[in-house]
């Protein structure tokens, strides 16, 4: 299957999902996603968790308290909510670890082009950002206090927009030269 | 305030999709006559530095999260259709990669954070321009955090309503209008002064690039 046959899947399987109120057939289809996923089921499993984790245990604790407090609580609905959320959360990962995204955006030329380049920055900034971080910290023998790394933030910001400008510039003008404008 | 997958039942997510295509097939109407190797590296610039503000995110008992949107920025430097789009693929990149927000929760996410707070944003600079530079790009700023969240919130709050059992247990999320009103509106009221003053820092910075044709 190519990967835009896998989106469409994953699609429709996320829609499905979300029509499906009864708590053991979603368990059914997360332990089927889970055993299908291979080797890497755990660690998908993992960071599933620690995505979800701070929502929806806001979420749960606010409607334990409140529906406590009302006299109207159902415990059913905290878990269909939870075990939903982890299978949507679960799939959402396992697709992406799966399938390249950019070739499943394929039929789309333009989302394509602007995902590359977006994804081309996000990784700039990302590598900018741990270069300035390491140079910080290997100038500070103790640790920084709160207003040397406020400090440092704002120094740093005008050189980080003007670096990762200048990586864009490249990167536009390197499809320019192989026509991504032409058209 | 991403809204998460999971809390929205397929009443408001699939409707919301239907209005969601229109307006990005109007968005993208003509995107290739404006996109060349100029504007594009601002705007990737500017949709990954969005991207890098919504990670920074707490979650508030809204049900919601926390974060600074970077929507103003792009709505004021590129214009409401282009903003739109890139904020879509912010929050389709970021609910992909680290699961904030969701599939299921995008159409609804963009058109509340990428549309609705870019047009907020359009429309108060132009209201405030009387008032200097700094005041009105500030108070497009705010108010794009603040429409964006009333969105959420409006959405988030009548899910009770729109979707429970028989029983009236709720399916999806489970606070109505009275508590996700407040608890979304009075946190990004704080998290928009904040807002503010990265955009107006942002701005002078692309004003001084000669980014900003007005």
């Amino acid at each position: 299957m190519n990967s835009r046959a896998w989106l469409m899947l994953y699609l429709t399987a996320v829609i499905a999902i979300t029509f499906v109120h009864h708590v053991p057939t979603l368990a059914l289809v997360l332990f089927a996603a889970l055993a299908l996923a291979g080797k890497r089921r755990w660690q998908i499993a993992r960071r599933t968790l620690l995505a979800m984790l701070a929502f929806n245990l806001t979420v749960s604790l606010g409607y334990a308290a409140i529906a406590l407090w009302q006299g109207n609580f159902h415990s059913g609905y905290l878990l269909l909510v939870n075990v939903r959320v982890f299978l949507l959360l679960y799939l959402g990962f396992w697709f992406v670890a799966a399938v390249d995204l950019l070739s499943a955006l394929s039929g789309m030329p333009l989302l394509r082009l602007v995902a590359t380049l977006s994804i081309g920055q996000i990784k700039t900034f990302e590598r900018i950002l741990n270069d300035f971080g390491l140079a910080f910290r290997s100038r500070n023998l103790a640790r920084p206090r709160l207003l040397d790394k406020a400090h440092h933030a704002a120094s740093q910001a005008q050189n980080l927009l003007d670096k990762s400008v200048a990586s864009a510039n490249e990167t536009a003008l390197a499809m320019r030269s192989r026509g991504a404008f032409d058209d | 305030m991403h809204i998460p997958d999971g809390f929205l039942s397929p009443q408001t997510y699939l409707p919301a999709y239907a209005v969601a295509a229109g307006a990005w097939t109007w968005a993208a109407k003509g995107l290739r006559d404006h996109l060349d190797e100029t504007t594009v590296p601002r705007l990737a610039v500017l949709t990954a530095l969005a991207y890098a503000l919504g990670l920074i995110m707490v979650p508030i008992p809204g049900g919601t999260s926390g974060h600074a949107l970077g929507i103003a920025i792009l709505a004021l430097v590129f214009g409401i259709r282009q903003a739109f789009l890139a904020y879509s693929l912010v929050l389709l990149l970021q609910s992909l990669l680290f699961g904030a927000g969701g599939i299921t929760a995008l159409a609804v996410n963009a058109l509340a954070m990428g549309l609705l707070g870019s047009a907020a944003a359009v429309a108060a600079r132009r209201l405030f321009r009387p008032l200097g530079e700094t005041v009105s790009v500030a108070a497009a700023a705010w108010l794009s955090v603040l429409v964006s969240g009333l969105a959420v919130a409006l959405v988030l709050g009548i899910q009770p309503l729109v979707a429970h059992s028989a029983d009236g247990t709720p399916q999806f999320f489970p606070f109505g209008l009275s508590i996700t009103l407040p608890a979304i509106l009075v946190p990004h009221a704080i998290i928009g002064i904040g807002e503010a003053v990265l955009t107006v820092l942002v701005w002078r910075y692309a004003k001084a690039r000669h980014w900003v044709v007005e």
